[in-house]
């Protein structure tokens, strides 16, 4: 699988998700065939879009193909954590599943 | 084996490290990038940036001492082919950071004399600690040690080091970015293969978390004297950039700019970033951070 969203769990929400076009980001810490799927986070002032998430464990923001909902599994490749997107305070963040 | 593992393959690290984000570098670094002139002619800011190294090449050296030792302490054969890639990495660092020394003017002869004048006795500590209990193959707290204090230590050092060296040392930074790619790595296999491991071996936390107190102390006071002894080269390089000599630049790190302040306002940043990542790393594995404090 190429998208780092592993299953959409997420959601009773009926609506469809969205779809987004993924461009390269300069992003080259992994295999060339998987980079438009992370970007750098750019510190504090970046905001992140509905189909992205930042892993807590290297802070690097992972993409995905369609918009990601509560309850979504994903993988962050540059340090190998399966997480899970939950919501906390009204954001999506990503958990770690050990 | 820990099912993170299972998308892991030297194959996938040589793709991306390698073949990735290191081709076409030399020793880190684009091929024609430089140390700055305005700093190897200040013979102030050149001994400043040759005690920082020192410290990135010790850190290294304890780095690959610790992966290399864990290898046969690993529990699976997938935590072994990670760490012999860990060590690989680590030997890289050891060599780019070495020779920035010689970048900076060291003699390749004086090499071990330099790092003995200008080593921090707390980074030795610190190390001393951590490889103590790769010695004694304790698998679980090398790799708390290595992986989540020392890697997480380096990760915002690293990022610091970046901050402050983006626009007014590209090579360095450049070098820097590699190495904290590098870490991502280190930090993703330290949280996830002890994330597994503690709960299933909750008895060995009251000794992990003795020995993350006691590394916290050393790397405080480590933080400490590098801070206090980098303040007058701080001042110069703000003189630098005040006098024209150096253009303006901005180190935004945290969202506190770096060049604007003093050496302890950066060292309260540096020390209250690694240790709110240590508290938040360890609990998310079921640890719980002890303030050496």
């Amino acid at each position: 699988m190429n998208d780092p969203l592993e299953s959409q769990r997420g959601g009773t929400e009926k609506r469809p998700r969205q779809v987004f076009e993924l461009d390269e980001t300069g992003f080259n810490e992994v295999p060339p065939r998987y980079r438009r799927f992370y970007r750098r986070w750019k510190g504090t002032a970046d905001s992140l879009a509905p189909n992205e998430v930042k892993c807590p464990v290297c802070k690097v923001v992972i993409r995905s193909r369609v918009e990601l909902r509560a309850g979504d599994r994903v993988y962050c490749m540059p340090c190998m954590s399966r997480l899970e997107v939950i919501e906390e305070n009204g954001e999506l963040v990503a958990k770690v599943l050990y | 084996m820990a099912d993170f593992l299972s998308n892991y393959s030297i194959q996938r690290w040589l793709e991306s490290c390698p073949q990735g984000y290191l081709e076409d570098t030399v020793y880190g670094h684009r091929p024609d990038d430089h140390e700055p002139e305005s700093m190897l002619d200040n013979d102030l800011l050149r001994e400043s940036e040759i005690r920082s190294t020192v410290q990135l090449v010790a850190g290294e050296r304890c780095a690959l001492a610790a992966s290399s030792g864990l290898i046969n302490s690993a529990p699976d054969q997938a935590s072994k082919a990670f760490l012999a890639t860990q060590t690989l990495d680590e030997g890289r660092h050891v060599e780019i950071f070495t020779q920035r020394l010689y970048d900076l003017g060291v003699k390749p002869q004086d090499l071990e004399a330099t790092i003995t004048t200008y080593l921090n006795p707390h980074l030795a500590k610190f190390a001393e600690v951590l490889l103590e209990k790769v010695d004694k193959k304790d698998f679980v707290a090398g790799v708390v040690g290595q992986n989540i204090v020392l890697e997480g230590m380096a990760f915002s050092v690293f990022e610091m080091l970046q901050a402050t060296h983006t626009e007014t040392n590209p090579k360095f930074a450049h070098t820097l970015s590699g190495t904290i790619a590098d870490e991502r790595r280190h930090v993703g296999f330290g949280e996830n293969r002890i994330g597994e491991l503690i709960r299933r071996y909750p008895e060995r936390k009251a000794d992990v978390e003795r020995m993350q107190r006691d590394m916290s102390k050393h790397m405080l006071a480590t933080f400490h004297v590098a801070f206090s002894g980098s303040a007058a080269a701080n001042e110069e390089a703000k003189r630098q950039m005040e006098s024209g000599a150096r253009p303006k630049t901005k180190a935004v790190y945290q969202g506190v700019d770096l060049s604007a302040v003093s050496t302890e306002e950066m060292e309260k940043v540096l020390a209250s970033t690694v240790l709110g990542e240590f508290k938040t790393r360890l609990a998310r594995i079921g640890l719980e951070y002890q303030s050496p404090l």
